[in-house]
């Protein structure tokens, strides 16, 4: 292939450029990834699904949408798909769209339909935004982890956080006296940890500082017993307390799912970052003096993304299938808000009467989610440079 | 190479050995035509596991269910919702009235008068005719005894609130010196007797009656404090119902011990002690005192008129051999547990329960089955089955197919499903009104709530035939009023509002909203928009919240809804007030006291008229039900009171729910006349909508049989 | 090497404290309150409600409450507030009951998984290996209980035999091989059902690690010295992409105590998840700690069997 290259290229090029590959990194993955049939089947269904969603946005939103999700024709439940609607019985305003449930009503003569173009957009939404959370939160942790990773807690800072959440506890329960008090300590404290940091160079520190100054453990370390922690609850069962336990909604879902989805990543991150720090480009960079803000973010990130998009697309499936469910179990995303997961969980109750409310949402789910991890799976191979084949 | 053959024959072998044990599986077919044993044995499919098998400590459905099986109380209502006994033969309910001497007052055409001439003069009255004042006639013809309680010196301790101390409560002693007291021992309960009275004692005879110069408390209070003292400590009036229990004899428990009316004491005083935490505390707060008069006579006697008291003899009665201290102490002994500490909540009684009802305890899995073995000595002959199984099967769909397939008897059927199972031939299916309705409730603190117009423009936007219609496939009927709807209490002529769009905005409009350019009504500038909300869960109530969202929408109200999580739901917004309008409903007994939902004193935080409804007639009618132990008045108070708040649409009353059940055509009622020839019924619903009525004369057949009857 | 038991012990222990505090205040902190403690009965007065607040410490402030629940839990007094039950008798029972499932899950995930994911490494980019990774993302794909209820309603219109529960109702008085049998034959679907996620992801697994191995140098030796091709893949390649595995075996020990909310409602499965999930909808709060802290330690003990397998199988890793 380079050889190739090299023969087109004129001669005028100079040397070093003559030697290098002509395609570009995204050229050589579109390269890779074409190769794999499924990936790309994923990755085009992955995208008309995008396509979908925000199409459904479009037609179901507003005062009079095209295809209105919440619009109720109780004589016109449980058609099966296709079924024509019975144009005696309905207003004008009600008769959907072509003239025709596509998908069928449901139990309350919702056109099914409607519910699903609606349902694409939530579900998205909830994939994205909770995995959305997750990746931030672990590219956080973990930069901070792989990077920090060596700067030292000191006694000083655990007491001013101590005293803060104090402070926050006691304000929690209705303690205002304590709970000012407490915070103002901690605010104190940790102005007094700030000023330390400063002057302690100039000032030869007496006993008492020392025993303030102690080191106690280091940021990594920190952080990962953090995500032990984490690690320790059981994930689904975790959600499903919260879930269970706060007032049903979206936000809160998609909060919860993304909270509790976040370790991977941060793990990930954490080991991409220390193996990468110690390498020759980053020393370099460090060395032209810039400044560690960049370094991170313009030289070591987009070396680790690579995996963290990966696990964010199977994660994006994951989402659905976790919102899925919960609302077989009822705490799912709650109405006015379709998703597939509870259209499909509703839906279950009819499976005799009226199998298309289960097959159609559950059908779409299992080939969007298939479509994201085969593309998901795609990627990897694409990104992983041991694993690609020897060519 | 033996690692890649290992490698696939593993697997191989795992999945075969799972798929081989398919062939030792009976089919649905051997376990039910193939099994006779099926027949004998009645298995109820429920979502739920039972949580604690004692009828004074648990109040969920699914532990009450077994608990009426094991479990017999003394009274229990019949089929027309009477009242009819079971481990109590019979009963007696009388009265015992008393008042205080009012030194104060005079008595006309006697005078001041020491008691003993009071009660010489009324033992006259008694005797004289009344013709002119039939009232006083019947309350004087009542009276059986007369007696005269002689003045008396006692000390009380009582708790009263100080201001001093944010929340404390402090001791305070009473030196009570009771002037004498006339006792009378009615024939029957009379609350009016005292009304009645006043035409022989004048009209402030017990009024004037100043208590509290009696009450001599050892700290100074106040004067409004110590007059409720003396209400408490010597009520002017006071009447005193007592009923008497005849037990029945020869009723033994599932372990062979006679019942007696020890163990009515020892379970009225379990549900009392407050270790034990019982549920049901309230039905026996207006019990003065039980006492046992021999071993199968109980009386009680009632601080106050309660008219519900009899029926309230109908919860299980437990065995006091087997939970006394004694007892417990010992089982605490043998499990290694503080004697001191181990209630009746903690005793293993609880998970294997013996109780005097038709169906013995014999085995109970969690989560998996609890079966009920048939009780040979039951007093009133053993049941046709001869086990009871109640089977957990948490998910509907799974236990509608075992119901098909035959090995659960009955299951949560759903109301579309009952549409499509109707057509079977194999299968009886039942439906009936239940004893809970919903509603619409709005919060009438509020604006625009406040407005009676408002609240019936509301109700008629609502095609309530449609929701029934639609979303409970028919399964429901309209209701009015607050009472149950196939009792008497319930007002059969009450029309429902009607569905009325154009009504509604006229009705609106009177009350000043027009509808602004946009189609959304409007008064003062102000958009009639507000939030309505209700529990998460409820499939139901979802599918209300939504039509009547679309409906108001349609109407031009702007209508916002919320679903909130139940305890949520409950503490911060039904509890603090903090709702426009809300969908839910009741769940009612058949006593028609309305007092808690309905009274305007229970119109504050965390009560249960949230709503705040109040209503100066309603309030009296409510008091005068829960004191009515004669059924003919009562039901007269109940439908006027019905009228009332149906006029006044604090709620829109929305359905009543039909409950449905489906059972094998081939399960019928067994009976054996005079002559011992058996004969066979079909099951049906009593009026007031119990198919379990006779279940104990329930059975299952190889086929179905010709009826005796009407076939 | 006692050294790193010793930190690793202690490390252990704070993460739990931590775990423990942090579950305790999700619990408490969450709005609502215990179903025993219903507002909205007209038969609670709130005397009643302030009674059972009191029984169950609720009206003690939170330290308070927590020290009282860890005191009872380690002293083994812990009961369930819904029926008074011990919790650690309620959860060993669960356990019983689970444990058959999560075993031949287990067994089923790891005796298909690997030769599937060898073949696919193998025949990498074949037919084989591209509906190996189909299948085993479509199994993945689907959502649980879709996939559940069409299982069933399909065996048993099909077969006419019972799926859900246990072991089939009533079976009676049968031989001890029948009664063996029918357990397996329940076990069958929800174990096949709870593996699927897990045949998928560990095969996807091996066939990344042998992957890796084979592009090593010694298997490109082997190949190179004319070693049949069985041998190099089976012999020299696939022992040494099996060192990852030996230390998972330390983290499916969590699994004993997770169980399927789902599976098991469906499959009327009396087991850990439906209890845990019952408990959290009763809010019955004794058991949902203990649920969680057990399974805490089960966690911690499994990364630690793992760290632990991981020095005795790898000869790099010294201490």
């Amino acid at each position: 292939m380079i050889t190739a290259d090299i023969s087109q290229s004129d001669n005028v090029v100079p040397l070093d450029k003559a030697m290098a590959p002509k395609r570009t990194r995204l050229q050589e993955f579109w390269f890779l990834f074409r190769r794999n049939k499924l990936a790309i089947l994923g990755m085009i269904i992955f995208f008309f699904f995008f396509f979908i969603a925000l199409i459904g946005l479009l037609l179901t939103a507003g005062r009079h949408p095209v295809f209105d999700p919440a619009l109720i024709r109780l004589q016109e439940k449980l058609r099966p798909p296709l079924a024509e609607p019975n144009l005696e019985t309905l207003l004008p305003d009600e008769v959907p769209a072509f003239g025709v449930y596509l998908f069928g009503t449901d139990d309350l003569g919702r056109d099914v339909f409607a519910r699903m173009l609606q349902g694409a957009w939530v579900s998205l939404t909830v994939g994205f935004v909770a995995v959305g959370i997750s990746v931030l939160l672990g590219i956080f942790m973990g930069g901070i982890a792989g990077y920090y990773g060596q700067h030292q807690v000191r006694l000083d800072h655990i007491l001013a956080i101590g005293l803060v959440f104090l402070g926050a506890a006691f304000l929690a329960m209705d303690n205002i006296l304590f709970g000012f008090m407490f915070l103002f300590l901690g605010v104190c404290c940790a102005l007094y940890c700030l000023s330390r940091r400063k002057t302690s160079v100039r000032r030869a520190p007496f006993n008492r500082e020392h025993l303030l100054g102690t080191n106690v453990f280091s940021i990594d370390t920190l952080i990962m017993r953090i995500v032990d922690i984490m690690l320790c609850f059981p994930s689904f069962f975790l959600i499903l307390t919260v879930v269970a336990l706060l007032p049903a909604s979206i936000y809160n879902i998609m909060i919860v799912i993304g909270l509790t989805s976040w370790m991977g990543t941060t793990r990930f991150v954490r080991a991409e970052f220390l193996s990468l720090r110690e390498q020759d480009f980053v020393m370099a960079v460090r060395a032209l003096g810039v400044g560690n803000f960049r370094i991170i973010f313009r030289h070591m990130m987009p070396n680790a993304i690579g995996p963290v998009l990966v696990s964010a697309t199977i994660g994006i499936a994951t989402a659905i299938l976790t919102e899925a469910g919960l609302s077989f179990l009822g705490f799912g995303v709650p109405p006015p808000h379709a998703t597939w997961g509870n259209i499909l969980s509703d839906g279950k109750n009819f499976i005799f009467d009226a199998p298309w409310l289960t097959f159609i949402p559950g059908v779409a789910i299992l080939i969007v989610v298939l479509s994201f991890n085969l593309f998901g799976e795609g990627l990897r191979d694409v990104l992983n440079p041991k694993l690609r084949e020897r060519s | 190479m033996t690692i890649r053959r290992v490698l696939i024959i593993a697997p191989i072998l795992v999945v075969l050995i799972l798929l081989q044990s398919y062939f030792w599986v009976p089919t649905y077919e051997q376990q039910t035509r193939g099994n006779p044993n099926r027949l004998s044995e009645f298995i109820a499919g429920s979502i739920g596991d039972a949580s604690l098998l004692n009828p004074i400590l648990s109040m969920d459905s699914a532990s009450s269910q077994i608990e009426g099986m094991v479990f017999e109380g003394l009274v229990d209502r019949d089929e027309n919702l009477r009242i009819r006994s079971r481990l109590a033969a019979s009963w007696e309910v009388f009265e015992e009235a008393f008042f205080y001497i009012n030194e104060s007052a005079d008595i006309p055409g006697l005078g001041e008068s020491d008691p003993k001439r009071i009660a010489d003069f009324l033992k006259e009255a008694k005797e004289k005719s009344h013709r002119f004042i039939p009232q006083l006639q019947a309350s004087l013809d009542r009276i059986a005894e007369i007696s005269v309680i002689p003045p008396r010196r006692f000390q009380v301790s009582r708790y009263h609130r100080t201001k001093s101390r944010e929340k404390g409560e402090a001791p305070i002693t009473f030196d009570v010196e009771a002037p004498a007291r006339i006792q009378l021992v009615l024939s029957e309960v009379d609350p009016d007797f005292f009304q009645n009275l006043i035409f022989l004692f004048g009209k402030d005879y017990f009024d004037t009656f100043q208590g509290k110069k009696y009450i001599h408390p050892d700290f100074p209070i106040g004067e409004k404090e110590l007059a409720a003292f003396a209400d408490e400590l010597l009520p002017a009036t006071e009447h005193n119902p007592v009923l008497v229990f005849h037990l029945r004899p020869d009723v033994k428990f599932h372990d062979g011990h006679v019942f007696d009316a020890g163990d009515v004491k020892f379970t009225y005083e379990s549900i009392m002690n407050p270790g034990n935490l019982s549920p049901r505390v309230s039905d026996y707060e207006p019990v003065k005192s039980v006492e046992i008069i021999d071993p199968l006579t109980f009386r009680v006697v009632y601080k106050r008129l309660f008219s519900p008291a009899v029926i309230s003899w109908g919860m299980g009665i437990l065995p006091e051999h087997l939970l006394n201290r004694e007892a417990l102490e010992k089982e605490a002994l043998r499990f290694g547990k503080d004697p001191e500490t181990y209630t009746m909540r903690q005793s293993t009684f609880n998970r294997r329960p013996i109780g005097c009802g038709p169906f013995k305890f014999r085995e109970w899995k969690s989560d998996r089955h609890i079966i009920l073995d048939r009780f040979y000595d039951y007093w009133e002959g053993a049941p046709n089955y001869e086990k009871f199984v109640f089977r957990v099967i948490p998910d509907l769909l799974t236990q509608e197919m075992e119901f098909y397939a035959g090995t659960i008897d009955n299951y949560g059927v759903q109301p579309y499903q009952v549409k499509r199972l109707e057509k079977d031939l194999r299968f009886q299916n039942f439906s009936g009104l239940s004893f809970g309705y919903s509603y619409i409730g709005y919060n009438m603190r509020r604006r625009p709530f406040d407005d009676l117009r408002v609240r019936r423009a509301l109700g008629m936007a609502i095609d309530v035939n449609k929701i029934i219609d639609y979303v409970l496939y028919g399964q429901g009927e309209r209701i009015t009023g607050p009472f149950v709807k196939q009792t008497d209490y319930y007002n059969q002529g009450i029309r429902p509002l009607p569905y009325d769009p154009q009504g509604a905005l006229s009705l609106l409009a009177e009350a000043g909203w027009q509808r602004n350019k946009n189609g959304w009504l409007e008064k003062n500038g102000k958009k009639f928009q507000f939030t309505l909300i209700t529990n998460s869960g409820n499939d139901l109530r979802k599918a209300v919240l939504a039509i009547a969202q679309d409906a108001w929408k349609q109407i031009g109200i702007d209508v916002r809804t919320d679903i909130l999580e139940w305890s949520v739901f409950i503490r911060e917004r039904v509890n603090k007030l903090d709702f426009d309008a809300v969908v839910l409903g009741w769940q009612m007994g058949i006593d028609p006291d309305l007092y808690q939902i309905w009274h305007s004193s229970q119109t504050n935080p965390f009560q249960l008229n949230f709503v705040g409804f109040h209503n100066a007639e309603a309030d009296d009618l409510i008091i005068r039900i829960r004191q009515e132990y004669d059924y003919g008045r009562q039901v007269a108070y109940c439908r006027r009171l019905h009228e009332i708040i149906a006029r006044e649409q604090p709620y829109t009353f929305l359905y009543v729910d039909k409950w449905t059940a489906i059972l094998d055509r081939r399960i019928v009622i067994k009976k054996t006349d005079g002559a011992g020839n058996v004969f066979y019924e079909k099951i049906r619903p009593t009026k007031t909508g119990s198919y379990t009525f006779h279940f104990n004369k329930w059975i299952k057949l190889p086929k179905e049989p010709v009826f005796a009857a009407d076939g | 090497m006692l050294s790193f038991f010793g930190r690793s012990i202690v490390q252990k222990i704070v993460t739990l404290f931590f775990v423990s505090i942090i579950s305790f205040l999700i619990i408490h902190l969450a709005p609502g309150e215990p179903s025993q403690i219903d507002p909205l009965n007209p038969k609670f007065t709130f005397e009643m409600v302030e009674r059972f607040r009191k029984e169950f410490h609720l009206d003690k402030p939170l330290h308070i409450q927590y020290l009282y629940f860890y005191r009872d839990l380690f002293t083994g007094k812990t009961v369930s507030w819904k029926d008074n039950q011990s919790v650690v008798q309620k959860i060993w029972d669960r356990f019983l009951n689970s444990l058959p499932l999560f075993i031949v899950g287990t067994i089923l995930t790891w005796t298909i998984s690997f030769p599937i994911g060898i073949r696919s490494a193998i025949f990498r980019g074949r037919f084989f290996d591209r509906s190996a990774t189909f299948f085993s993302y479509l199994l993945i794909s689907i959502p649980g209980f879709f996939f559940a209820y069409i299982l069933i309603i399909f065996v048993v219109t099909r077969f006419h035999v019972p799926v859900i529960g246990m072991e089939t109702f009533g079976l009676g008085d049968t031989s001890m091989l029948n009664v063996i049998m029918d357990r397996i034959w329940h076990l069958f679907l929800p174990s096949v059902l709870g593996a699927t996620g897990g045949i998928a992801v560990l095969s996807r697994y091996v066939r990344s690690q042998m992957l890796e191995v084979e592009g090593q140098d010694y298997v490109r030796t082997a190949k190179a010295k004319g070693l049949p091709s069985e041998q190099v893949h089976y012999k020299h390649a696939l022992r040494n992409a099996l060192l990852p595995f030996v230390t998972m075996f330390g983290l499916i020990l969590p699994g004993l105590i997770g169980g399927s909310v789902i599976i098991e409602s469906i499959f009327s499965w009396p087991g850990m998840g439906r209890m845990a999930y019952e408990a959290i909808l009763a809010r019955d709060y004794p058991v949902i700690l203990t649920v969680n802290f057990v399974s805490a330690v089960l966690v911690l003990a499994g990364t630690f069997i793992s760290d632990l397998l991981y020095l005795l199988v790898d000869p790099r890793i010294r201490l």
